[in-house]
């Protein structure tokens, strides 16, 4: 169980994420969490139309999207607290030349972004966390 | 006289009863109709005529003697639906949990029979417990005697399995010999062995719903093909597929009035091709647009979603459709696409369906998961089917058409009829970049700028051949046509195909690598 504290256009949200995948505290697991969220808003300071997300209950399940193919992440179209629905595109992942949409499985909201932009993802690899 | 009119009446009122009204209101709870009722709203009104109300199961051990089960717990018939006569059966789980005794599955053989034997679709509804444990290998003799003819019916007859209930064990097998499988979320579910044996030897812990619900089948393992939310719009889809399906094997599908002018022309079906070749798009906007009033009708939508196969009608005539979808996983060619596509193409041929492909994909995925399970063998599955199709085969090469991908979607190699492809085709041994590296690996290395002279010769590769005109300039591809033209061609050369006849080697069957 991990507490963050997520800051979206001047707005202080209060999340805990339980990590299902990796039990124990490794210091591996906090690095890849925070990285992603220092990407986050430093890519896409201003973003416009974020819906103010209410931070998960404890216990919330996380849902982690993973890259369904080999490739290279190009964008993320979300940022960490933004509210999703199922079908919204997440992230594009250029892989079989094309720009894949990988879209959320169901509704939620983004608690991290677990690679870099333009990172190299194998089938998978873990991409989006949404709870 | 009287005496014997009422005495039947009697009877007769018995076996519609069921399992008694108290039984009857427990599976309505359950969100569930009874097997009359579904039969009733399967078939036209007023035109089911059932078959052996009478059988009585005939064991004795284990207090069977002491079991009145009316209608042997199924409800076996004929009738009609939009007017073509089917058979059909419906197990009842309000008489002893639908169980499958001897006399049970002598029923359901019967009308198997009937069926083949006047040579219309059979379709089985399945709610039922599972074997009648108290009749022993009576029971096991009764799912061997339907598998047989299951099999034996398969491209004889359209057979259409409809879970409405629980289905374990044995019993999953008489729907998976069958052609198209249906389940009704919440209350159908399917699996070989159920949650607590599982529990019970590995431990795992798993619901019904999770282990086989209608979800799990219709999008993970692909069990089923289509997954409704509630009976009466499971039951209206089956409707509408046979509306596509002739009777049998040695007739063709039916022909619709559907008003919608074969030649018609399309100006804005190209602007659904995004201008970049790296962009995804829906493919069933596009087949939308070229089919009879825009009516496609998706079979498997929500498994292995990066090909696209269902039915529709060319000026009124059906076809069958498989389409790659550059939406998901790029429309690549995978185990699971494979093996969705293969099932589809191969009922198709079985029951004179001319087969529509529309391509547009980079390949087969790569990865240790898809080689390691098995993707040589599953992929060539798609070639054998292709190549067996001896119905009218057309295809329309819309836009990449890569390496064995090429090859597969239903090339001219593997006896296409037809195949066109708009300007956008890009038909090559691989894509530009990977190509170019290739060809060109020691220009570019020994260029003062190996990245503008690696642009370049992209650039080469794409002007020589990522193009249809080599294809064409082979025959490989009969035409390159305006995108606005395609549905008039189609009709036009579905109509011309019309006539096809293609004997096969002589042979037993063939061996196709399953």
């Amino acid at each position: 169980m991990k507490h963050y504290r997520i800051t979206v256009n001047g707005k202080t949200y209060e999340v805990t994420v339980e990590d299902l995948n990796r039990p124990g505290h490794g210091s591996g697991a906090a690095a890849v969490s925070q990285a992603p969220a220092a990407v986050s808003s430093a890519s896409l300071p201003a973003a416009p139309s974020v819906q103010p997300a209410a931070a998960p209950s404890n216990g919330e399940t996380v849902i982690t999207v993973k890259s369904p193919m080999p490739g290279t992440v190009l964008a993320f179209k979300v940022i960490v607290g933004q509210q999703v629905k199922r079908g919204d595109v997440l992230l594009l992942l250029e892989a079989m030349k094309m720009e894949n949409e990988i879209v959320a499985p169901q509704d939620g909201t983004v608690v991290a972004l677990r690679v870099p932009a333009s990172a190299s993802v194998n089938t998978g690899d873990p991409l989006v966390d949404l709870a | 006289m009287e005496e014997k009119l009422r005495e039947l009446e009697e009877r007769q009122a018995k076996v519609r009863a069921g399992g008694g009204p108290k039984r009857v209101a427990a599976q309505h709870d359950k969100g569930k109709m009874t097997a009359r009722e579904r039969i009733e709203m399967l078939l036209d009104p007023g035109t089911f005529v059932e078959l052996d109300a009478f059988v009585e199961h005939r064991a004795t051990e284990l207090g069977m003697d002491k079991i009145d089960a009316p209608g042997e717990g199924v409800v076996t018939g004929y009738g009609l639906v939009n007017g073509r006569t089917v058979c059909v059966f419906a197990q009842d789980f309000t008489v002893i949990g639908g169980s499958l005794g001897e006399m049970h599955a002598s029923k359901i053989c019967k009308i198997m029979d009937l069926a083949v034997k006047i040579g219309c679709p059979c379709i089985g509804i399945n709610d039922s417990g599972g074997a009648r444990i108290q009749e022993g290998v009576d029971a096991l003799s009764g799912y061997g005697e339907i598998f047989y003819r299951n099999t034996l019916a398969s491209g004889v007859v359209p057979q259409i399995s409809v879970i409405m209930g629980p289905c374990a064990g044995g019993a999953v097998y008489s729907p998976a010999l069958t052609d198209f499988v249906f389940m009704t979320e919440g209350t159908s579910n399917m699996f070989i062995t159920g949650p607590q044996v599982i529990k019970a030897v590995t431990g795992e812990e798993v619901s019904s719903e999770d282990l086989g619900g209608a979800r799990v089948h219709s999008e993970v393992s692909g069990v089923a093909h289509f997954s409704f939310p509630d009976e009466q719009s499971t039951i209206e889809a089956i409707r509408k597929l046979l509306s596509y399906l002739p009777q049998n094997n040695v007739e063709d599908p039916p022909v619709a009035e559907t008003g919608d002018d074969p030649n018609r022309i399309d100006e804005g079906l190209a602007d659904l091709m995004p201008d970049s070749p790296n962009k995804p798009y829906d493919v069933r906007d596009i087949i939308a647009r070229l089919v009879d009033a825009a009516d496609f009708f998706e079979v498997q939508p929500n498994y292995a979603k990066n090909i696209v196969t269902g039915f529709a009608r060319l000026a009124g005539r059906v076809i069958g459709i498989i389409a790659n979808q550059p939406k998901y996983l790029a429309g690549v060619l995978d185990i699971n696409a494979s093996d969705k596509a293969t099932r589809f193409i191969r009922f198709c041929d079985s029951f004179n369906i001319p087969l529509l492909t529309l391509t547009d994909t980079a390949g087969y995925l790569p990865g240790v998961g898809q080689e390691h399970g098995g993707v040589i063998r599953h992929g060539a599955k798609l070639l054998y089917a292709y190549s067996e199709a001896s119905v009218p085969k057309l295809t329309v090469i819309l836009r990449k058409a890569y390496g064995g991908a090429y090859i597969a979607m239903c090339s001219r190699h593997l006896g296409a009829d037809q195949v066109f492809a708009w300007p956008t085709a890009e038909i090559a041994v691989m894509g530009p970049e990977g190509a170019a590296n290739i060809i060109f690996k020691k220009e570019i290395e020994e260029a003062p700028d190996p990245a503008a002279a690696r642009k370049d010769k992209i650039e080469e590769y794409k002007r020589s051949f990522a193009n249809p005109y080599k294809a064409a300039a082979r025959g490989y591809v009969d035409d390159v046509i305006d995108p606005a033209h395609t549905r008039m061609r189609l009709c036009n050369a579905l109509n011309t195909l019309l006539g096809k006849r293609q004997s096969m080697p002589s042979r037993k069957h063939g061996n196709i690598p399953v």
